[in-house]
């Protein structure tokens, strides 16, 4: 699992190649929060290029999540494919994260 | 034919799991990208549990990955040979919960329910074995 961090003024992408489960989730949850803690708090995380994530990934995103709205900003998911989007949708967390299709419209909706 | 390999019980594990099952599943057609990842996802979170769990105190084991499929359905067979657990035991994670409520566990069962049609679990002294059974055709 790769991670690339693209910084813009509205919000910052993190965009994951690979797949995450309870073996790569870990990295991803470290990065996500190092960089919540070095100021960024508004963060997409583009799911566009992975294939894969179990109910780990969703604990990394939670932790990312809670703490972006903690310091006054938000996580938003962007370009889930097909079986990821099914595993945020049946654990209801479509339901308390802005998911889009792809990073300009998430980007966007910063903006609003 | 019934496709098996063995692994040690470690999260490593999980993808060469993840993609044996795609490489067995890519021999037959019927098979079609939402059935693969349900029964990916239904197989890694219960090597999950087992890796973080099954072998917990005991030197590390190995995990028993073996799969039928034919043109209705595949069986999944995962064996384990540490401890026993029970997958009805554990409770249903919330699902409306708000933020700071939000479970962090317990979706693994779940999301194991969610996708396979028909799970069994079985221990012996020769060890622990969940079967899952994944239909293709609605009409069977």
């Amino acid at each position: 699992m790769d991670i690339k961090f693209i910084e813009n003024k509205i919000a910052d992408t993190m965009a994951v190649t690979g797949s995450i489960d309870a073996l790569t989730a870990a990295v991803l949850t470290d990065f996500m929060l190092l960089k919540v803690g070095e100021g960024h708090h508004n963060l997409i995380v583009d799911l566009s290029q992975v294939e894969f994530m179990s109910s780990a990934g969703l604990r990394a995103l939670l932790a990312a999540l809670k703490e972006c709205r903690n310091k006054g900003g938000d996580l938003r998911i962007s370009g889930a494919q097909p079986g990821v989007d099914k595993v945020l949708k049946m654990s209801g967390f479509t339901n308390i994260l802005k998911c889009f299709p792809n990073n300009q419209e998430a980007l966007a909706s910063f903006s609003e | 034919m019934i496709h098996q390999i063995s692994r040690s019980a470690e999260l490593t594990t999980l993808s060469e799991f993840r993609k044996y099952i795609a490489l067995i599943c890519s021999q037959h057609p019927e098979v079609d990208e939402n059935i693969l990842y349900d029964m990916q996802l239904a197989v890694d979170e219960a090597c999950t549990n087992i890796i973080a769990h099954g072998y917990k105190g005991m030197n590390a084991g190995s995990i028993i990955l073996s799969m039928e499929i034919n043109d209705d359905y595949a069986e999944i067979n995962l064996t384990d040979f540490g401890h026993a657990f029970e997958p009805s035991r554990s409770p249903a994670p919330n699902l409306d919960a708000g933020l700071e409520d939000r479970p962090t566990g317990g979706f693994g069962l779940f999301f194991i329910y969610q996708t396979m049609d028909n799970i069994d679990y079985t221990t012996n002294v020769y060890g622990n074995r969940l079967t899952f059974i994944k239909r293709f055709n609605n009409n069977v």
